[in-house]
């Protein structure tokens, strides 16, 4: 059976359709980027400037984060958010995903911190700023800028994970694609055009990015 | 507590046989994307041309895809082309064509960081491009590979649990199982993420100890963060 | 006339636009101990790199006891067997011991038996007075040990020539005496040499002759007393009066 007969041509009649869940994945993706990142940089802080008993809490939470399959989180926020509170598919969505990539993002922001030179921070201090003041003055935006390679990558990862949203029958690309399978029967090509619209959406992503990098580079 | 408890023993059979699925996946996906993704380093560190090209093509299109696209194209796909894979092999053959990418760029990222001195003083006794990475560039290279190396071996245990999506019967697929018999989600998901914490803790320090086990003695004391 | 071991003949080589070997031409012959001295970036590095062809070049030939090398033609994975080379920053090899850095040419290239190549690397080991660090890995080792390891890794290979890239400059202070020590014994016992290096003590004492190098070029050559002594060109007059610096201060050292 030739994938170029009349049902192919139905299925690229569907990308209209399809196109419409990019506004459900990217919004899953941006939400779950922003809470885990606001979680990782707490976390990363903890464990850098953080009370032994801190430290020790915020490295077990990101160990057993990082241990947990996207799905076990996905499904028990679920269960907990349906028994509890009514949570709604896209949140528990974003949740999980920002909760499981919370855990990265605190590696990669750590690494970061931990690679400005202690001799930053003193010089800080030697004129006379504060710790609050030395930190986000100083070594954040140093370490921020190291970090743009890594959270690129795990800003990738969780654009591509934002696709098992469709378990929970959110109509985010993927679950329009299985819709327009079931319709067309042409699985094939279907999953090969959704998968070179994850392609572009990740290539934009991670150049863009790149891009940043070089604009926010300090010269030298 | 006790009752946990009792839930606990009374599904762990179930567990049991979903958690030697996982592992039996991880396994295989492990080892084909190792053998995938080594020769796919050496290609695109060493090699020219369009071989060159293709295999940046295919580490470029796989990273950049969701994994549960690669699995149902696998699954769902090829059988429209008439290749029909059954559900276990189809898992292994997607997760290790999504691992041999990732597994590609960390090998030749190690490649890459054994300094060029190493190559040349090879070179300079008479070896040969090949016998270089050979004994040189490479039994080095896969020393320095085993964090990264340990870190995809995480993911891909992680992501077998999608293969519950195309029915194959691992950890989260008897998960499912038992909750839509027992109706108690939350139990039973807290005990199947459990297994994953400690199969991977038991994992984790398996490979840490073979990193020891091969470090060159005084040299790269601990790459680590 | 003798029979140059290695002849370089009209070498040019540039990085892009950039000259770094002009018109090149030198023969070392058999016994010979050549120094190369001159200002840095003046391709005293990628002259020795050319000779073993781990650099190509651009034009001009390079002939070994006799025979031209076309690298189209002639195996230079064999052509290096017989070339040493010993790198500014060692390069041993990392993930070996000391004995098995100096073991593995001679197994994995010249396909020797284990038990001769055992034997050989020991000798070797012993002639750079190593023997009992065989077992340690480069990262153990000081940087004149790492370098004397390195000798001794090109000297099982038999070569015909040892070409030395600066071998002491990577090295504090303290460490430098023992290997050239290495390297003067070396040189007393015959061992034909191109030596890129300032040290003036071993040029003074080992070097048959002296080539001052500038751009690209021999500016200057003769023996270390006529060229010490004697400069003709201002511009080797000038380098020299910077090397002396140092080498009178060292002098005052040892008088002290």
């Amino acid at each position: 059976m030739s994938i170029f007969d009349d049902r192919a041509a139905e299925v690229l009649q569907s990308l209209p359709y399809l196109l419409q869940g990019l506004g459900v994945t990217i919004s899953v993706t941006l939400l779950a980027l922003l809470l885990g990142g606001l979680i990782g940089l707490m976390g990363a802080l903890a464990r850098v400037y953080g009370a032994a008993p801190l430290r020790a809490a915020a490295a077990a939470y990101s160990r057993t984060i990082r241990s947990l399959p996207l799905l076990v989180i996905l499904f028990f926020l679920y269960f907990l958010g349906s028994d509890i509170y009514e949570m709604s598919v896209f949140t528990s969505m974003v949740l999980a995903l920002g909760i499981h990539t919370s855990a990265y993002q605190e590696g990669i922001f750590r690494a970061g911190i931990q690679s400005i030179e202690r001799g930053q921070s003193e010089a800080a201090a030697a004129i006379g700023m504060t710790p609050f003041q030395n930190f986000f003055t100083i070594v954040l935006p140093q370490a921020l800028r190291r970090c743009i390679p890594y959270w690129g990558n795990e800003a990738a990862i969780v654009l591509k994970d934002s696709s098992l949203a469709y378990v929970l029958g959110l109509t985010e690309l993927m679950r329009r694609g299985q819709y327009v399978i079931s319709r067309t029967h042409q699985a094939f090509l279907t999953y090969l055009i959704i998968g070179l619209i994850y392609l572009i959406l990740t290539l934009v992503l991670t150049r863009g990015l790149s891009y940043m990098e070089k604009r926010v580079k300090i010269p030298g | 507590m006790d009752d946990q408890w009792a839930f606990f023993l009374r599904i762990l059979p179930e567990l049991w046989e979903g958690l030697k699925m996982s592992m039996y996946l991880s396994v295989g996906a492990l080892s084909l994307g190792l053998v995938i993704g080594l020769p796919l380093a050496l290609v695109k560190t060493y090699g020219h041309g369009v071989l060159r090209f293709v295999v940046t093509a295919y580490i470029e299109v796989v990273r950049g895809t969701p994994m549960v696209v690669q699995l149902f194209m696998v699954y769902f796909g090829l059988p429209e082309l008439g290749i029909v894979i059954d559900r276990v092999p189809a898992a292994i053959i997607a997760l290790a064509v999504n691992s041999s990418a990732y597994q590609a760029e960390y090998f030749r990222g190690a490649i890459l960081s054994v300094s060029e001195g190493q190559y040349a003083a090879g070179r300079a006794i008479g070896m040969s491009q090949g016998q270089a990475v050979l004994h040189i560039i490479l039994p080095q290279a896969l020393r320095i590979v085993i964090p990264p190396w340990s870190n995809e071996m995480v993911y891909m245990v992680k992501y077998t649990s999608i293969a519950f999506l195309i029915a194959v019967p691992e950890l989260m697929a008897q998960g499912q199982v038992i909750i839509t018999r027992t109706f108690r989600p939350m139990e039973t998901l807290f005990w199947v993420g459990l297994l994953y914490v400690i199969v991977l803790a038991i994992l984790s320090q398996i490979v840490d100890w073979i990193e020891t086990r091969v470090r060159i003695p005084g040299y790269q004391s601990d790459r680590r963060g | 006339m003798t029979k140059s071991i290695v002849s370089i003949r009209n070498l040019h080589k540039s990085y892009g636009k950039v000259p770094v070997l002009n018109d090149f031409s030198l023969d070392v012959y058999p016994n010979e101990v050549v120094v190369v001295i001159g200002p840095s970036g003046t391709g005293k590095s990628t002259l020795l790199r050319c000779i073993n062809y781990l650099t190509p070049f651009d034009s001009g030939e390079i002939h070994l006891d006799g025979q031209k090398i076309d690298p189209r033609k002639t195996n230079l994975n064999h052509v290096r067997q017989q070339i040493g080379m010993v790198f500014q920053d060692f390069n041993l090899f990392n993930h070996m011991s000391a004995f098995h850095n100096v073991a593995v040419g001679l197994v994995k290239v010249k396909r020797v038996n284990r038990g001769e190549a055992r034997s050989r690397a020991l000798d070797e080991l012993e002639r750079v007075g190593m023997l009992q660090y065989k077992d340690q890995y480069p990262a153990e080792l000081s940087g004149g040990q790492k370098q004397r390891v390195a000798i001794a890794r090109a000297l099982a290979m038999n070569p015909k020539i040892m070409l030395f890239d600066e071998p002491t400059s990577a090295l504090d202070p303290e460490l430098i005496e023992e290997v050239l020590a290495v390297m003067k014994s070396l040189a007393a016992a015959g061992m034909t040499m191109v030596v890129v290096s300032h040290e003036m003590s071993f040029a003074r004492e080992a070097a048959d002759r002296i080539v001052f190098m500038d751009q690209g070029a021999i500016a200057e050559m003769g023996s270390p007393s006529e060229l010490f002594a004697n400069p003709h060109k201002e511009r080797t007059r000038q380098f020299l009066s910077k090397l002396g610096y140092r080498e009178n201060e060292r002098k005052d050292e040892s008088d002290g």
